[in-house]
């Protein structure tokens, strides 16, 4: 309840001529009752500033929202759930590395199949590369057949596959246009029928960011890790699960490494290599980062045709 | 009615109007997929594959791994060793997707872009005479009810609906990838794109590595929203290289790892014997097996030998 002129000394910028400017709007001193609406306007306009920026939370909050709201989402395949302790998890940005033709799309159309089948729960599929393939979806939701499913077959099946919303994107501003397009939708909660959007997969993003990446700019490196990160914030603020794929270059000795270098390599919070061995139906995958388990655990898994 | 005056949220108007929708006419006879600018759901889609028939490649068994044949909205890589028939492949595809729709092929005409110069006026002649007289032979036998002399089809015909274009370095290779989008909205009834072979200009005199890639990328995106938004085929032939890995030299496709993702499936030709066999390497779909073909005078056909199973991998 101090006059303003004393708090001066603790606060130099309540210098005299802000003071001056208090007075002409009758203010003088902390407290007083003739600027309420001043002060209502300027706890207004501090909340909004807060809202920019995630709310602070301590630990049990953030333990508590983890618990609460970051479940893990099986993929449909055995092998994968062992070896991520149950699945993909919620809020967190999954990578598939590979070599050409070693299954990540098989994958993520195994994963696709899984979530809109079992989890009753909304897909968004963002492909660069003409692979999305409805009817080898159709073959793994059939794979597992479910006595309720046979009865209204066309029906149930018409209903699955209208969970799932495919894009085609061929650049990665058209990516950020429809990412951006996405969190609109997600905020305002204007949700396609009854089913809520859990996961989103991009397949594959390495095509959209090797055209741009290197040469001599670093727009391309500034437009890939914005990406990473809006995907990131995407799964952390609406809960879900993000996977992306990338192919692999070749490195030192002939070994191959995961593509899109360096910086791409903080950016997801798992990554997963995946290899397959030629003329059979057999898949090998090992964790290459995770957050909570050692890196070169590895299984293997069938995926069948 | 202005599409100003209706009841809706200012940006979903303002989407409607810079898409070009000014009148409640315009938006009538779309269905909510168009407007969704670009977004699916996934039985949209299976409905609309089945909309799309496949060209085939006059070879039974190769059409049996394939699905049917070479799919339109996807890019195809076929790569081989010289030699083993990938031009003829080219040519073939080149002729088969005009085959009329009665006839269950697609009546649409293609683009033929040739950067070694390996196009043959006479062969494509020589094929395509071939085509005509399978199909009259198949007027004859099945259609008993037609009159004879239906097919008005002339060699000439197949020749003039084959677009063909010469590039001699990678930049007009690029240029002529950009311009492809117009042409096609040109010639709406183009239905195939094969590039024949799109490696060439790229293996030689490049000293910048990281520039081939980025460059190679780009194409590979162009060519791909080219297939998905025109709902044609692309078709890319592709040199074989040897690599060392793992402690031996092996053969693989050309360009490098990264190309080999830019592509939607993948065949390759290969020597068995003295027999000629094409394997399914890549595809969302399809399995990985192999097909025996031949290459006659009258194009692609089936393979001549006694074992004619298809050998699943």
């Amino acid at each position: 309840m101090a006059p303003l002129k004393y708090l001066e000394q603790e606060y130099p910028i309540l210098d005299s001529n802000f003071r001056n400017f208090c007075a002409t709007h009758g203010i003088f001193s902390e407290q007083q009752s003739t600027s309420e609406r001043l002060k209502q306007g300027i706890t207004q306009v501090l909340s909004i500033i807060d809202g920019q920026h995630q709310p602070w939370l301590n630990g049990m909050e953030l333990l508590e929202d983890a618990q609460l709201n970051k479940h893990v989402l099986s993929t449909g395949c055995e092998g994968i759930d062992l070896l991520l302790q149950g699945g993909l998890r919620m809020g967190q940005l999954t990578e598939l590395v590979g070599a050409s033709s070693s299954g990540k799309t098989q994958v993520c159309l195994l994963a696709t199949s899984n979530v809109a089948k079992k989890h009753m729960d909304g897909v968004v599929y963002l492909d660069t590369g003409n692979s999305f393939s409805p009817q080898r979806v159709i073959d793994f939701i059939r794979q597992n057949p479910d006595p309720a499913i046979d009865q209204a077959k066309h029906r149930i099946l018409q209903k699955v596959m209208n969970r799932i919303l495919c894009h085609s994107v061929f650049d990665i501003f058209t990516m950020f246009d429809v990412l951006h397009q996405l969190e609109v939708n997600l905020r305002s909660q204007m949700q396609k029928g009854d089913c809520q959007v859990r996961l989103l997969i991009v397949d594959s993003i390495s095509s959209l960011v090797t055209p741009i990446l290197g040469g001599g700019g670093s727009q391309g490196h500034a437009l890939m890790t914005s990406a990473g990160f809006l995907l990131k914030k995407l799964a952390h603020e609406h809960n879900l699960v993000v996977l992306v794929t990338n192919h692999t270059v070749g490195g030192e000795g002939g070994i191959s490494k995961p593509a899109l270098g360096e910086s791409w390599k903080s950016i997801p919070h798992v990554r997963l290599r995946l290899s397959h061995d030629q003329g059979s139906s057999i898949y090998n995958v090992s964790v290459l980062k995770h957050p909570s388990m050692a890196s070169g655990k590895a299984a293997r898994f069938t995926i069948y045709d | 009615m202005e599409v100003g005056r209706l009841p809706i949220s200012a940006s979903q108007r303002g989407k409607l109007i810079s898409a070009g929708y000014t009148t409640l006419s315009s938006l009538s006879s779309l269905s909510p997929s168009d407007l969704a600018l670009g977004a699916q759901t996934a039985w949209d889609m299976l409905h609309e594959d089945e909309m799309f028939p496949r060209i085939t490649t006059s070879c039974l068994d190769l059409d049996n791994v394939l699905g049917g044949g070479i799919n339109c909205k996807e890019v195809t890589e076929i790569g081989g060793v010289p030699g083993i028939g990938k031009t003829q492949l080219g040519i073939q595809l080149a002729v088969n997707v005009q085959i009329p729709v009665d006839y269950g092929g697609l009546g649409a005409k293609a683009i033929y872009i040739d950067t070694e110069g390996s196009f043959m006026v006479e062969r494509v002649l020589q094929i395509a005479e071939a085509c005509i007289e399978d199909m009259t032979e198949c007027n004859g036998l099945l259609r008993k009810d037609f009159q004879a002399g239906q097919l008005k089809m002339h060699p000439n015909n197949i020749l003039e609906n084959i677009f063909y274009f010469r590039v001699c370095s990678y930049t007009e290779q690029i240029a002529l990838t950009n311009y492809l989008d117009k042409f096609i909205s040109e010639h709406k009834d183009v239905k195939v794109v094969i590039v024949d072979s799109v490696t060439f200009h790229f293996r030689q005199d490049f000293d910048d590595m990281a520039l081939r890639t980025r460059l190679l990328s780009g194409i590979a995106l162009k060519l791909m929203k080219l297939a998905k938004e025109h709902g044609l085929a692309v078709v890319l032939l592709n040199q074989v290289t040897t690599k060392y890995i793992e402690g031996s030299f092996q053969l693989t496709l050309a360009l490098g790892d990264s190309w080999s993702h830019s592509c939607t499936n993948r065949v390759i030709l290969y020597w068995n014997g003295n027999e000629r066999y094409a394997y399914i390497d890549k595809s969302p779909s399809l399995r990985s097996a192999s097909a025996p073909y031949s290459v006659t005078s009258k194009g692609i056909r089936n393979s001549a030998s006694n074992c004619k199973r298809i050998r699943m991998m």
